[in-house]
């Protein structure tokens, strides 16, 4: 009697959850296009940007810049982590975490200092629990990360950076390589890696051309690594959004599936106890109907 | 008859515009630049203030702040850290900025460097802002 109505009540609740995860899927698809369509706009900037710096490295290919010098003593660093803000999308923390951790025990093990920021506060509540000391918190990035928010952040590295004060700068995140695939790695993006000049490519191309340069290559050359850099640095935030995005939508699409097996496997033990119940009382008229006679 | 115009304008967040033009005027770091076809290949830095586009029906302003510029065979690629609308930039808010970059008090060359390039940011705004149309 109490099973079958227990039963029910499961049945219940599992259904309400089904609900709620197919909703959570839909929308996290809906905001995954948009995050998307963000991520291929912006591309644009970033593509245009490479493909100005190695026009110039072209022309100007003895360029000392202190974007581009790496430090022989790698004392100091910084490893910004990119975690969300919000839980349910499987595998997607635990991935950049894992890797962080990694990361800041290596540098603990080789004594250097390691400035640690973390954006999410899935990635802050880690870092608490690990007893991990948190330099910077941002929380202001949702699936929307805004140029101008992440130039102030490129723009304090480059600072520190130029200052010598760190010697290099390390982003973990989720790469999204494909609709399908999304890896997290660890990225340095500082030291900037040299604009390639004269590469074997570049001569198969055809001939270069003969720009004027308003003014010298290595003055533009000398403002545009920075803007590089800074473009490099919104991609991983553009990057993170989209892979996020996808990992709920596939951690939600799970849940919906495995919400809908259970609600069979339910609803066959609810209507088995059911059965059981009336042939029970069925038998109990039966038996009284016998005794009396 | 040299190849048409088209000009591509960029900022890191979206591709604004990508169309054909018939010429531009916009800002470098030391002066103004028109561009017209058939113009010879160019990399540039831009400066800060308004980008004129003249198309054979309108003419149009931006507001740009910074970045370069690519010209090769026939298209211009501005790629800027900003653009707005020139209609919708707001004089009073402008004043507001320049109010704020001119009282801030700097205490070192950086400090110094950023307040006045802060300061003609805001004059530009707002001289562009004020320009009857």
């Amino acid at each position: 009697m109490a099973k079958a109505r227990a039963v029910l009540k499961r049945l219940k609740a599992v259904k309400n959850i089904r609900k709620i995860t197919r909703t959570m899927e839909l929308i996290a698809t809906a905001r995954f296009k948009k995050a998307m369509d963000r991520a291929t706009q912006a591309a644009a900037y970033t593509r245009k940007i490479a493909e100005l710096a190695s026009d110039l490295a072209q022309s100007a290919t003895d360029l000392v810049h202190p974007l581009t010098e790496a430090r022989e003593q790698r004392k100091a660093g910084l490893l910004l982590v990119l975690a969300s803000n919000r839980g349910l999308c499987g595998g997607y923390n635990a991935g950049v975490l894992k890797l962080a951790l990694q990361k800041i025990r290596e540098a603990r093990d080789q004594g250097q200092a390691l400035t640690l920021e973390v954006s999410g506060k899935r990635g802050l509540n880690f870092m608490k629990f690990q007893k991990i000391a948190v330099e910077v918190a941002y929380t202001k990035f949702e699936d929307k990360p805004r140029f101008e928010d992440v130039d102030a952040i490129a723009g304090r590295y480059i600072k520190l950076y130029v200052e010598k004060k760190i010697d290099w700068v390390d982003v973990a995140y989720v790469r999204f390589v494909s609709a399908s695939r999304q890896t997290a790695i660890v990225e340095t993006l500082l030291p900037l890696a040299k604009p390639a000049g004269t590469s074997a490519t570049a001569a198969a191309a055809g001939p270069t051309i003969e720009y004027e340069f308003l003014p010298s290559a290595a003055d533009i050359l000398e403002d545009i690594l920075p803007a590089a850099f800074k473009a490099r640095l919104f991609k991983c935030f553009l990057d993170a959004a989209v892979s996020e995005q996808i990992f709920r939508r596939v951690a939600m699409k799970g849940a919906t599936e495995n919400a809908a097996d259970m609600i069979g496997t339910l609803s066959r033990v609810y209507n088995r106890a059911r059965q059981s119940q009336i042939t029970s009382e069925l038998s109990e008229i039966i038996g009284g109907a016998e005794a009396l006679k | 008859m040299p190849k048409p115009l088209r000009l591509v304008l960029v900022t890191p967040e979206t591709t604004l515009l990508d169309e054909a033009v018939e010429s531009l005027q916009f800002p470098l770091y030391d002066g103004q630049i028109g561009i017209l076809p058939g113009r010879a290949p160019l990399v540039g830095r831009l400066g800060t203030g308004e980008l004129l586009i003249r198309t054979p029906s309108t003419t149009r302003s931006y507001f740009i702040d910074g970045g370069f510029v690519q010209v090769k065979s026939g298209v211009v690629s501005l790629l800027t850290n900003a653009a707005v609308v020139a209609g919708s930039l707001n004089a009073s808010q402008a004043e507001a900025e320049l109010q704020a970059a001119q009282q801030r008090v700097p205490h070192s060359d950086v400090e110094f460097a950023a307040k006045s390039s802060d300061q003609y940011r805001a004059r530009k705004k707002l001289a562009l802002s004020r320009k009857p149309r």
